[in-house]
């Protein structure tokens, strides 16, 4: 496999295209015991609408989550216990853009690792165990329903966003989890489980040729054709509402505050605005902003406040969160925060503070395998090297960041969404 | 490896040099005994710190401070630990190697946190007032905060409920209006008190030897005028009447939480038993609970078992339709009970146990991990090094595995439903 060597991150990576498509990348860790495998493919809750072999497909909201439940069953057998009996954890997880499924292991970690390939790649759906999976994803739909922390964002993005199908909940609706049958599940499997739009990413002390071999022997070395994303969104930066407010069994109010941006797109200009806006959102009202500290020593916020740049395909917000007697109070220090930096600038003493603090904090998270590897991931999603970050941050300038804030920022281009609690009754 | 050093009477420090990480991590921690009196004194005290030094005096000069050791971090850790309380900062920091023109960070690390320790902002004879009320307020809203959470929130209450007799009964930041009453100066004289008087652990994990760890902090220490007392050891649970209760709430979701006792304690032989047991039952995607209560019967999204080994309780907990709540209990001690007659296959047993042993494997990998394991194993009374552990673990038969779960009472019942249902 090619090696690509990162010294000031202490890094040497391994990536490669395989012939049938599949994007694999091994970060060894000599002298480890933990393996950890992300199998990841490019198809979150969002990507409901697609064509697949001149076919166009419209599935029910909550499919991708779905699926990725189903994909545990394979025919008379039980992964989950063939994978713990070889001492390895698995798992899953859907987000609005992408699948992901992990193991990790000390030991037997080839085997573990076929396992994990051969799951993913067996679709296996039958009418009762599509039938059973219902009770589990409405139960854990109750669950969300409960949980303020999510509530308050789902409701923000219903207000944010006009088109974009962020507006739907990951896990869908009782009603729209209905709709899916084992054919729709099969639709998607075909569309994108194929190893064209999929990533392998191994952390741990292994021999990367040994992947490369376990994946082509795994996958075959012939490339099959991947669904066509529809994307029917056309977002422009207006809102349904810019508030939104509901009541809960919460101890005390909580808000999430964010500000609608184009979306970054891909490759290395989309990853420079990434780290932009990241390094915006730290001006802004990061830990050792002006902004944090004033609210924090007001009262306003607690330490359950933070923020940052999100972006998913075909969007992006910059995004805060805490809990607040006065969300208000708060969502209007921002917007005066951003106006003072954009007139007074950023002096450029703190300007190589805060990246010298974000360039610290990115090679502290190396440590984290499970972190790595989700960032390698996302990030090679979007067609960018992850570990090039030292460079970015060299040349990112501080009138970059005002502009950002210049543009994004504003009145019209802020929502909020707040949480109280519910009154007593008398 | 591990290498303890007593620094001082009751003064531990533990270091496991190794230089795979990008990161050191270093821990400051007071023990106390767990009480209602204290408390949330001790919870508040950490908070409290980090809010000025007499050099760095605000929020704003800490944070710039951290800014420039490459965006360091320092934390309040406030632990439970059976009937131990622990108090203190944890610090993470980029190693050496990878700062700019020779900067060395750990060397500014462990003066920073001398000067938060020691140097805090006081008036009169207190710490500062207006740091005082602001980090009341802000823990008054974490622990109130908990509600948010209902599976937590229905733990935290069943555990109540158990525990009337037992300091497992008090949450681990203490409660809300034990914060509410603190005092900027008694709580002064309480800080003074326990760095005088307690056991203090101290961790290190990073590239530096211990030697050299030890030699940083000595400063800090010998400003510490130390009048150690030693620490009760751990005991086992002490009942109360138990019950069965259910709490009315706008929920969509049922929550039901179980509380079980067991002699069986981290101290006793039967330990690895008892956690190879519990894995068994409830902790995974292979245990009893997960393959019949959620993927046979659909009856639950989560729900799955713990082990509290300091105390020996064993809990469950499941969201769950209102409605299922008979089904749900019956199912839940109908799989406790296979396990009781030794209904136990060798893949069920084998799962357990590797998941267990996998996880005490990759301890050494993570910071954060080797910190946590060994701080807790030495308070606790657990004491075995994860290799001690695992050969525990592999020794582990079906038979001991039953005749754990055979020792488990239920004791106390939670369940939190919807107002109308």
């Amino acid at each position: 496999m090619n090696r690509y060597e990162y010294p000031e991150v202490g890094e040497a990576l391994y990536r490669e295209s395989l012939p049938n498509g599949l994007t694999l990348l091994v970060l060894p860790r000599p002298g480890f015991t933990k393996h950890l495998a992300y199998f990841v493919t490019d198809f979150g809750s969002i990507h409901t609408d697609f064509t697949l072999d001149g076919r166009e497909i419209h599935a029910p909201a909550g499919i991708a989550h779905f699926l990725e439940h189903k994909m545990f069953d394979l025919p008379g057998r039980d992964i989950s216990a063939e994978l713990a009996s070889l001492g390895a954890a698995t798992n899953a997880f859907t987000s609005y853009d992408m699948t992901a499924y992990y193991i990790s292991c000390t030991e037997n970690f080839e085997a573990a690792l076929k396992l994990l390939i051969e799951f993913v790649s067996t679709p296996y759906f039958t009418e009762e165990s599509v039938q059973k999976e219902m009770g589990i994803i409405d139960q854990e739909i109750g669950m969300n329903a409960d949980t303020p922390d999510s509530q308050v964002f789902e409701c923000l993005m219903e207000v944010m966003y006009r088109e974009h199908k962020i507006r739907i909940p990951i896990l869908g609706t009782s009603e729209s989890i209905r709709e899916i049958t084992p054919e729709i599940l099969h639709d998607c499997h075909r569309a994108f489980y194929t190893p064209g739009n999929m990533i392998l990413c191994v952390i741990g002390d292994v021999q990367p040729d040994r992947i490369r071999d376990i994946a082509e022997e795994m996958l075959g070395r012939e490339a099959r054709s991947v669904g066509q994303k529809l994307r029917p969104w056309q977002e422009d930066m207006t809102m349904v509402s810019n508030r939104f407010h509901r009541q809960m069994e919460v101890a005390m109010p909580m808000f999430h505050i964010a500000f609608k941006a184009e979306p970054v797109g891909t490759g290395e200009a989309a990853i420079r605005q990434e780290i932009v806006a990241d390094l915006a959102a730290e001006a802004l009202f990061g830990e050792s902003s002006r902004l944090y500290l004033n609210l924090y020593e007001e009262g306003l916020i607690d330490s359950s406040f933070g923020g940052g740049f999100e972006t998913i395909d075909g969007m992006a917000m910059l995004l805060c969160s805490g809990d607040s007697d006065d969300a208000e109070a708060v969502r209007t220090a921002i917007l005066e925060q951003a106006r003072n930096l954009v007139s007074l600038g950023i002096p450029e003493e703190d300007f190589l503070r805060m990246k010298r603090s974000a360039f610290g904090r990115r090679i502290r998270d190396l440590d984290s395998f499970s972190s790595t590897c989700f960032r390698l991931c996302a990030y090679t999603l979007s067609g960018y090297d992850y570990f090039r970050f030292p460079e970015l941050y060299r040349s990112i300038e501080s009138s970059e960041i005002l502009a950002f804030l210049d543009r994004v920022v504003t009145e019209e281009r802020c929502a909020m969404s707040l949480i109280t609690p519910a009154k007593e009754a008398d | 490896m591990i290498k303890t050093m007593e620094l001082l009477p009751g003064v531990t420090l533990r270091c496991h040099a190794d230089t795979r990480f990008k990161q050191g991590c270093l821990s400051f921690a007071l023990v106390r005994p767990m009480n209602r009196e204290e408390a949330a004194m001790n919870a508040l005290i950490p908070a409290v710190l980090l809010r000025g030094s007499r050099n760095h005096p605000d929020l704003r000069a800490i944070t710039l401070k951290l800014d420039d050791l490459y965006g360091a971090a320092v934390g309040t850790q406030v632990r439970r630990i059976g009937d131990y309380q622990t108090t203190g900062l944890s610090c993470g920091f980029m190693e050496d190697r990878f700062a700019l023109g020779g900067d060395r960070i750990l060397e500014d690390m462990v003066s920073f946190l001398r000067e938060l320790l020691l140097e805090p902002v006081t008036e009169e004879d207190g710490f500062s007032r207006d740091y005082v009320e602001s980090e009341k307020k802000n823990l008054i809203s974490t622990i109130e905060s908990e509600l948010n959470n209902k599976g937590a929130y229905a733990m935290s209450r069943m555990l109540r409920a158990m525990c009337q007799a037992d300091s497992y009964g008090i949450p681990r930041l203490g409660e809300a209006e034990d914060v509410a009453a603190i005092d900027t100066v008694s709580l002064y004289r309480h800080y003074r008190r326990i760095l005088r008087e307690s056991p203090i652990q101290i961790f290190y994990v990073g590239s530096a030897p211990a030697e050299t760890v030890a030699g940083l902090l000595m400063p800090l220490l010998e400003r510490i005028d130390r009048n150690y007392v030693n620490l009760p050891e751990q005991t086992p649970f002490h009942d109360a009447v138990g019950g069965e209760i259910t709490e009315r709430m706008e929920v969509a979701q049922g929550k039901l939480c179980l509380g079980y006792v067991t002699p069986i304690t981290n101290r006793s032989g039967e330990f690895a038993a008892m956690q190879t047991m519990n894995n068994l039952f409830g902790a995974g995607m292979t245990s009893k609970l997960f393959t019949h209560v959620r993927e046979k019967l659909s009856l639950c999204y989560s729900i799955g078992s713990g082990y509290y080994g300091s105390k020996g309780i064993l809990t469950v907990s499941a969201g769950i339709d209102f409605a299922k709540e008979q089904q749900t209990r019956e199912e839940i001690a109908a799989q406790l009970d296979a396990i009781r007659r030794g209904d136990i296959t060798a893949d069920e047993l084998t799962a357990a146990k590797e998941a267990i042993l996998s996880g005490l494997r990759s301890t050494h990998d993570a910071p954060g991990a080797i910190e946590g394991y060994y701080s807790t194993a030495a308070l606790s009374g657990m004491g075995m090094t994860p290799e001690q552990y695992m050969e525990a673990v592999r020794a582990v038969t079906a038979d001991q595995v039953a005749a754990a779960a055979r020792s488990l009472t239920l004791h106390t019942t939670y369940f939190l439903k919807g107002v109308d249902a």
